[in-house]
């Protein structure tokens, strides 16, 4: 089964669908949408990031010590995503755009359910 | 002068807790350093050797040798309480600054304080201040083609921003330099000498905050230490004496270590040309380098004290031992980073323990790593291409925060 995913500079190409991957939609800063795979158990900024999305700076590497990897979660996935930790939620206060879809996507392990998951990459502090 | 070697000692020498083959010979204060201070720490660590070792040396304390025990004893205050946090015991004993001697919950309220003035949206609207600072004292270097970097800059900046953040008149610069230059590198012949000069700075800057700390109670500013003055602990007024200890510690704890980093930067960058072009052609990539940096030149190495008789790694530590917990162990381990030894700028996860864990993670991180972004962005953008004078070499000292001194630099006048 093939279907379309729109690169970064708004060309499409076919790909197969890969049964092992974990689909994310991607919303950019500038409201580009691109699907963009990732492996069970890789972290969510990973998949981002690995798959030419920058924006998302990501700095600290996914010490919980910045605030550079911050996305809005489509709300209806929220169960499905791990507890927020005191650190995570205290790194995410420092945000100036925190809403109460904010999480730190360091801390979101790609697992089978959140096949097909929404995010935007959070405004620039 | 020490490395890491196996240290045979009389039976009756060794606490009953020691078994022999865990006794090792390192002086964390004697270090043979002459390749540089990481490389020496990092001699701790060889696949053979067992994750905890023994020193007879400044009283005697376990070593880990481990980033994952490092992490684990970090976060578990119960068994790795911050009773005394430095070696030797009795400059453990004495050092009772807040919050880095207490274990939570005392610990708590205290942190939330320090967190309020340290957190990255405080340090953010701090940026144009410290850029300001930043430029003032590298613009005048910039056409004597020159500088001891260490006295020009790194000795002068973390102060500098300091005083911004508590609104002390930048007039008194030279006396907080002198206070704290005696603080952290004490002069004298003796420990006891020393101690008498270390002693004597801290109540000399006690002195000279007190009648500001006063002045400010009540006004409502939003400085660093009108906040601290004005706090309140467990619903009550933040006692005097303790609003003293607290700005003190928010003094000391951002001085050498981040002088001491400068430095180790400017060593890199002034022998890596290549490196220092990946930036000069990108300045967007100068915070990522920062966090790269961060984990190759970790400089503390502080200690915990144990809380309850524990068996870990085949040893019995008791209750009262104290464990020193090299911070350089995980970023410069081959098993968390590939090639650890080498500045990558893009690394994808830069690990490490820098800035410590758990409780007491460094709560000027954000500042931290804001002030070296700072310093590359306005030093680079003037001085593009720098190496270390001809002859000159730069001079380590290890301890609890190791140093290093004399960075002599020199480029094309601009």
């Amino acid at each position: 089964m093939a279907y379309l995913v729109p690169t970064i500079d708004g060309a499409a190409d076919e790909q197969s669908w890969d049964p092992g991957m974990i689909k994310v939609n991607v919303v950019t800063r500038e409201g580009t949408r691109i699907c963009v795979e990732g492996t069970e158990g890789m972290l969510l900024m990973e998949a981002i990031r690995n798959n030419g999305i920058h924006e998302l700076l990501a700095l600290c590497g996914g010490q919980l010590s910045c605030c550079t990897c911050h996305v809005y979660v489509d709300p209806i996935f929220a169960d499905r995503l791990p507890a927020l930790s005191k650190f995570e939620d205290e790194m995410l206060e420092n945000s100036d755009h925190r809403k109460p879809e904010s999480r730190l996507s360091c801390q979101i392990p790609c697992t089978a359910e959140l096949d097909g998951i929404r995010v935007e990459v959070a405004p620039k502090d | 002068m020490s490395s890491v070697s196996p240290c045979p000692m009389q039976a009756d020498e060794i606490p009953e807790n020691v078994p022999a083959d865990r006794v090792y010979d390192f002086d964390l204060f004697n270090m043979d350093l002459k390749d540089g201070y990481q490389e020496a720490i990092m001699r701790l660590q060889h696949p053979d050797r067992p994750t905890l070792i023994w020193t007879p040396r400044n009283g005697g304390h376990w070593i880990a040798t481990r980033a994952d025990f490092v992490t684990e004893a970090f976060r578990d205050p119960i068994q790795f309480t911050s009773k005394m946090v430095l070696i030797p015991r009795e400059a453990g004993e004495k050092y009772n600054f807040i919050p880095s001697h207490l274990d939570p919950p005392t610990h708590t309220p205290y942190r939330a304080l320090v967190d309020t003035v340290l957190n990255l949206r405080q340090i953010r609207n701090l940026e144009k201040r410290i850029r300001e600072i930043s430029i003032d004292l590298i613009e005048p270097l910039v056409a004597r083609g020159q500088s001891n970097f260490t006295i020009d800059y790194a000795d002068q900046f973390p102060i500098r921003v300091f005083m911004a953040m508590v609104e002390l008149p930048m007039e008194d610069a030279p006396i907080l330099v002198r206070y704290s230059n005696t603080i952290v590198r004490p002069p004298g012949n003796t420990k006891a000498e020393k101690m008498a000069s270390f002693e004597g700075a801290i109540q000399g800057f006690y002195k000279y905050l007190d009648p500001i700390l006063n002045e400010r109670r009540g006004k409502g500013g939003r400085d660093v230490m009108s906040i601290v003055i004005d706090s309140e602990v467990n619903g009550k007024p933040l006692p005097h004496p303790e609003a003293l200890n607290i700005t003190a510690n928010l003094l000391l704890a951002g001085l050498d270590t981040v002088a001491s980093f400068l430095n180790f930067v400017m060593i890199f960058l002034s022998r890596n040309p290549a490196h220092v072009k990946q930036l000069v052609d990108d300045f967007d990539l100068i915070p990522r380098a920062v966090e790269e940096l961060v984990r190759r030149f970790p400089v503390v190495a502080d200690a915990r004290t144990i809380g309850e008789d524990v068996d870990y790694d085949g040893v019995t530590l008791k209750r009262g031992d104290m464990i020193l917990l090299p911070t350089a162990l995980k970023g410069l381990s081959s098993e968390v980073n590939e090639d650890p030894w080498t500045v990558d700028f893009h690394r994808a996860r830069p690990h490490h323990n820098t800035f410590g864990d758990g409780h007491h993670r460094c709560a000027g991180m954000h500042l931290a790593r804001l002030e070296l972004t700072i310093t590359l962005q306005e030093w680079l953008s003037r001085i593009p291409l720098f190496h270390m004078t001809e002859g000159s070499a730069p001079e380590y000292m290890s301890g609890i925060a190791s140093t290093v001194r004399n960075v002599r630099l020199e480029w094309q006048p601009g």
